[in-house]
Parts: structure tokens; C-alpha cells; sequence
């Protein structure tokens, strides 16, 4: 009998660990200390005559074009010159990015999955897949569908539980300089408490995003994010467990999302993130019952993107914390878009799916954008289309503040 | 895994609504290996936001050319059917991980049901270049939807069933491999889910109901590797190539999982090449 020759296989995501090529490439991180988010001066608004870059079918043809030629030495300093840097949460020891664009949660993993076609360490933050205190399998197959314009997904929060990420996550994510925002998903405020006390003080995790779209099971199934006591009570219980960095993500789906927005912010966020999946439904193509084996499903990509926006303007009217756009971006006009509305940051999402560079280029794209209109900043880009005079949407009643 | 800029150099409709399209693509062909796919982009973002993933039918290193076998089955697809020749597709790949022979197999049964052919089309090559004898049993619903002989290796032995008899065997191409299961050392199988299930469950229990001797070393005997393993599948039977609708195809969003006897797994990355016995398949199948 000849013995078999022993086959070497080795793969991708065997590889992390001690000697994953991100490992090796920790480099000391000199970031710019600026102050937080400057209050917008909403006097000035754009400068004249630097009409903005023309949107429309361009804005989506061109994502994954070809990447523009080589700057020169004087381009690369004016590039240089520019400060993308952001802080989320000046008072709770600060969640500085080195620059506004996110990668959303649900859409990345835990950050090595693309390891090997991106490059983690020039993303502004990485939300990780939603964590559990327990692990959970999730929802039956097929769990995402595409829909015209974005995608449906029901996974169901599988994810090993929070001990089992902190274990085997923790330490890969302790040697980047990318900060890594736990995303936080629980059934009853003691299991976001429990999960939240556990990140607390490990080294890695830079922050909490708490996704508030799951029923509290406690209240009947009733989910955090529509009712604004629940949310109120989870912030704050978590708030008061943790002094990580805390960001609370609002769902899109409530008839009005400023009472809850305000309730976040009263009970302690340091900063809000908008917007999460919109509930939607497929069907399956013999017309039986639903595609979905979840049947429902939350909707994302371009398709979300007007309701972002809308939500991101109102709430930008109501809060004074940092907002963290989500919803459909897929090009640099959407960056721009949800800054003007009032957002700070932006996560992008589903479009990582089809072009995993886009983040990283879009960064570069609003560092660019700066120097085209003559900015060292791009905070003056923030909030430029929300209403100028105080109570101007109050005209129809919607809102009135003394 | 990279994204590879793959230009088009030819398309063919070989069947009714079926394609095969070749792309030079130095990197996937020469890194890829049977069972893995590509994921690739669509050109309108606008409306189409996933890629869609395709088993890479051939690879040829030697001239940088890769084939897909598709069928046009949407958007995405009637997309793809229309790009010219010249043209360049974003493909993410090599993806996913690859079919495991075992070196002492010398009888392969690969089992494909209809586009399944795309799945171990590469296998038969790779089999044929190491010398080991090849049957394909395919199955289809009628003669008009038989893949061509002559794009398989002429090494190769081809039996066809197809469902309503026009051709070949007049039954179900599951029901052919009580027949070879004698005269194969492995089987792997792609095609619709139904047929997965079946094929693993006439290969269950094969190794008592034939008598078959476990080989090999002596050393670490009853020592059973993990599931999921490279040695596992290796030993394994019976190895299927999944299909589930995705979305990112690195294991990031746990979209195309499926239910595994240890819990879900993902097809991108654990698969889409599973040993059947990794498969929770439904009792009824």
C-alpha cells in the first residue's frame, strides 16, 4: 500500500490568529487631537461659486471605477492637510476615528473576514456583528434575498455569544488601530447590561453600538427601539454598566423617532446611530408562503436611502449628540448627502457586499472633496441642509420647542 | 481570495437559456481549485446591489482562462448573458473550499443534477490529469437540457438520466447510484437541494452495508477527525457542493448559511463543498 502524501491545505479564515498577516502590521497610531464636533456655523453654508460635484447616474455608475491617477507631491500635502478625524464621544473617554466613514454592523463580520481585500486599518470603525450574551444559531435559510435596489436579510443574530468574541476576537482586534465598536444585541435590559459589564475594560473594543431593534422579552415581545420608555430603560441601564463609548442605533420602523431619539440622548448616549433595517417581506417564487425562512426581513442598500436621510434630518433637529448615518450609501454623494442632514459619520453597509474597497475609497473621496472646496475639515459640511432658522419645520405643527 | 478584473473572451448559449462564458483570468486560473467559485459583480448597482456567485466550471492555468456555466435565471444573469466580449467583470475569488480526494481513490462517481454540472465539472479535469477514472451520472429533465458530451473530458464516462425518459436512463439520477456504489471509492455530488438529500441518504451507512475495510494507518485509529475538517472530508463518502443565495461570500454576514448537524454553516466559507454527514438533511428527504 503506498501511503498518501500529506496535502497542506491551508485557508483563509484557518489563518487568524497568532500568524494573521493583520497581526504583524501593528503600527504606533499618531492621531491628530482635535476638539469634538464643532457646532456647525450655519451662516455661511457652502462657499459660492464651488458648485458641488454634479449626482445623478454618474454617483452610481462609478462606484468601483478605476482608481483616480497618482496625486502629486503638492496634491498629497493638500490631502494630507486635511483633517477627517472625528471624535464620538468626547465624554466618555472619547471614540476618535481617524476618519467619518464606518463600516455598518452585520456587513463586515468581526473585521477579518475581508482581511485579505481590504485594508481595516484605513476604515474609520468597524461595528462588528451584532453579540449576544449567549450564542444563537439564528433564523432557518434562506436568510437574504435581493430586492430591486437593496436586499432583504433575516439572519437571526447568530453569533457565538459575547465571551466566545472576546476570547477569540479580542486579541486580532487589540493590534489594529482601527477602533472596533461591539454591536449589542439583547432580549431583556439584564442581557445587554450582562453583555455590556463583560466588554467593559477589554482591550480592543473601542465602544458599544446597542441594537435596540429586538423584542424585549420582557415587555411581550415589544421591541426596545419603538417604544421610548424601553429605550430610555436600556440606554440608561447600560450606561450606568459601562463607561465604554456608547452609541444606540434607532430603527426606522416607528411613526415618530425624535421622542425616542430624545430619550436616547436623556438617558446617556454618547452618540446615535440611524438608521437601522427597514421590516420587509419577499415571497417565494411559487407563490406558497414566504421566501424568507425567517419570513420577515430587514431591507437595506439604496433602496433606504431617502428614508435615512429623512430620519437623520429630523433627528439632527432634536439631539446634540453625534449622529452616525446608515442607510444605503454607496457613492460620495450619499457621504455628502447624510453630512448635510446633520450626521457626523457614516457607516456604510449592504454595498460592501458588491464592492468591499468602497469605504476605504470613500474616505479618500470626502478627503479629496475637502481640498476641492478649499477645506481643512470637513466639518463645515455637516448640517448645511438642515433648516437655518429655529422652528421652521414647526410651520405645519410637527414640532414646537420654547 | 482578490478581486480580479476578468475580461470576457468568449459566450456561448449551449443550451436553452444556459451559457458558457470563458474569461481570461490569470489569477483565478491558476489559484482555484475544484468546487471553489467567484462571486461576481453586476454592472447596475442601482438595482442589482449583490454579487452573484458561480462554481468555477474549468480553470486552465496554463492559459489564464476560466469558464462559468450559468443559466439565466434573473436580472443578474440575463446581465451577464449580454456583457460582450472584451469586457471586464469584477470577480472576487477564488472563494469558498475545494472538493478533497482522497489520494487512494481511483473510482470517481461525480453526480450532477441539471446547472449542478457547473459544480463538478472542474473535478472531472482534475481527476482525468491525476489518472484516476471518472463516471459522471447527470440528470435533467429532458433530452433538450443534456449537457454536451463534448465539453466533458474524453476520459470520462457519462451516463444520463433524464426525468421524463427522452434520453438515457428514464428515472431520477439519484436512483442510478445504488448501481455504482460498489464500483466508486467517492462520490461527489451539486445539483438541487431534493437531490443532495437524497444521494445522502442512499450513501448513508454504505461503508457497513459494503464491507468496506477502513485503510490506512494504524496510528491514531479511533481517533475520528473533527467535522468539517480536511481529513474528515477527505474520508468521507459522499461530498456535496451547496447552493444558497449570499451576500457578502467571505463569511462575513452569515446569510448563506445552512443547518448543520453542529449548527449553522456558513456555504461561502465552511462550504459550498460539504461531507454529507455535516449536513442536517430533513428527515424526510
Amino acid at each position: 500500500m503506498v501511503k498518501a502524501k500529506k496535502q497542506v491545505i491551508i485557508f483563509g479564515d484557518m489563518r487568524v490568529g497568532k500568524d494573521s498577516p493583520n497581526r504583524s502590521k501593528r503600527t504606533p497610531t499618531v492621531r491628530k487631537v482635535k476638539s469634538a464636533i464643532v457646532p456647525v456655523d450655519r451662516t455661511k453654508g457652502p462657499p459660492a461659486g464651488r458648485p458641488r460635484v454634479e449626482t445623478g447616474g454618474a454617483a452610481v455608475a462609478d462606484l468601483g471605477a478605476p482608481t483616480a491617477p497618482q496625486p502629486t507631491l503638492a496634491e498629497q500635502a493638500a490631502l494630507d492637510r486635511v483633517d477627517l478625524s472625528v471624535d464620538l464621544a468626547p465624554e466618555h473617554g472619547g471614540l476618535r476615528l481617524a476618519n467619518p466613514i464606518l463600516v455598518a454592523s452585520g456587513t463586515f463580520g468581526y473585521g477579518i473576514e475581508y482581511g485579505e481585500v481590504v485594508d481595516v486599518g484605513r476604515l474609520g470603525a468597524i461595528c462588528c456583528k451584532g453579540t449576544t450574551l449567549r450564542p444563537r444559531a439564528g433564523n432557518p435559510p434562506p436568510r437574504v434575498t435581493e430586492t430591486p435596489g437593496g436586499m432583504l436579510n433575516s439572519i437571526g443574530l447568530q453569533n457565538p455569544g459575547v465571551d466566545a468574541v472576546i476570547e477569540k476576537y479580542g486579541p486580532i482586534w487589540q493590534g489594529w488601530k482601527v477602533p472596533v465598536i461591539v454591536n449589542v444585541a439583547g432580549e431583556s435590559i439584564e442581557d445587554y447590561v450582562e453583555v455590556a459589564r463583560r466588554l467593559d475594560g477589554v482591550p480592543g473594543v473601542a465602544g458599544i453600538e446597542l441594537n435596540i431593534s429586538c423584542p424585549n422579552v420582557g415587555k411581550g415581545g415589544l421591541q426596545f427601539a419603538i417604544d421610548r420608555d424601553a429605550a430610555r430603560a436600556v440606554t440608561a441601564a447600560v450606561r450606568r454598566a459601562t463607561e465604554l463609548p456608547l452609541l444606540v442605533k434607532l430603527s426606522p420602523n416607528v411613526a415618530d423617532v425624535r421622542p425616542i431619539a430624545r430619550a436616547i440622548e436623556e438617558a446617556g448616549a454618547d452618540a446615535i446611530s440611524a438608521i437601522n433595517t427597514l421590516s420587509g417581506l419577499a415571497v417565494a417564487p411559487d407563490r406558497t408562503r414566504a421566501f424568507l425562512g425567517n419570513v420577515y426581513g430587514g431591507l437595506s442598500g439604496p433602496a433606504i436611502k431617502p428614508v435615512a436621510l429623512r430620519i437623520v434630518y429630523e433627528v439632527a433637529q432634536v439631539v446634540s449628540i453625534p449622529i452616525v448615518a446608515i442607510g444605503g450609501v454607496t457613492s460620495i454623494e450619499d457621504v455628502l448627502d447624510f453630512l448635510a442632514c446633520g450626521a457626523v459619520a457614516v457607516q456604510v453597509g449592504t454595498a460592501i457586499f458588491a464592492d468591499p474597497e468602497l469605504p476605504v475609497r470613500l474616505a479618500d473621496d470626502l478627503r479629496a472633496e475637502c481640498v476641492r472646496r478649499g477645506l481643512d475639515s470637513y466639518r463645515p459640511l455637516i448640517g448645511t441642509a438642515l433648516p437655518k432658522r429655529m422652528g421652521a419645520s414647526s410651520a405645519k405643527g410637527a414640532e414646537y420647542r420654547p | 481570495m482578490r478581486l480580479v478584473a476578468a475580461e470576457l473572451v468568449e459566450s456561448r448559449q449551449i443550451l436553452p437559456g444556459q451559457w458558457l462564458q470563458s474569461f481570461h483570468a490569470p489569477e483565478l486560473a491558476s489559484g482555484s481549485r475544484a468546487g471553489q467559485f467567484v462571486h461576481v459583480r453586476t454592472g447596475d448597482y442601482s438595482g442589482l446591489v449583490l454579487r452573484r456567485p458561480f462554481s468555477i466550471n474549468t480553470a486552465d492555468p496554463a492559459t489564464g482562462i476560466v469558464t462559468l456555466h450559468f443559466r439565466t435565471v434573473g436580472r443578474g444573469t440575463e446581465w451577464m448573458a449580454r456583457v460582450r466580449e472584451g469586457e471586464n467583470l469584477d470577480m472576487l475569488g477564488p472563494l469558498g473550499r475545494p472538493f478533497e480526494v482522497d489520494p487512494r481513490s481511483h473510482h470517481l462517481l461525480l453526480v450532477a443534477g441539471g446547472l449542478g454540472m457547473a459544480g463538478i465539472r472542474m473535478l472531472a479535469d482534475e481527476a482525468v490529469r491525476d489518472g484516476r477514472q471518472v463516471t459522471i451520472l447527470f440528470g435533467a429533465l429532458s433530452a433538450s437540457h443534456v449537457y454536451p458530451s463534448n465539453l466533458l473530458p474524453d476520459e470520462v464516462e457519462y451516463v444520463v438520466a433524464t426525468d421524463d425518459g427522452s434520453l438515457g436512463h428514464h428515472s431520477l439520477v439519484t436512483e442510478l447510484l445504488p448501481d455504482y456504489e460498489a464500483w466508486a471509492d467517492q462520490a461527489f455530488a451539486c445539483g438541487p437541494y431534493p437531490m443532495l438529500a437524497r444521494l445522502a441518504q442512499l450513501a448513508a451507512g454504505r461503508r457497513a452495508r459494503m464491507g468496506v475495510a477502513k485503510l490506512g494507518r494504524k496510528r491514531g485509529a479511533g481517533r475520528a477527525d473533527p467535522l468539517g475538517s480536511t481529513a474528515a472530508r477527505r474520508k468521507a463518502f459522499l461530498q456535496v457542493s451547496m447552493e444558497q443565495t449570499m451576500g457578502c461570500a467571505v463569511g462575513a454576514c452569515l446569510g448563506c448559511s445552512v443547518i448543520g448537524v453542529e449548527g449553522p454553516v456558513r456555504v461561502c466559507r465552511e462550504g459550498p463543498v460539504f461531507a454529507a454527514e455535516e449536513i442536517a438533511w430533513p428527515a424526510s428527504a
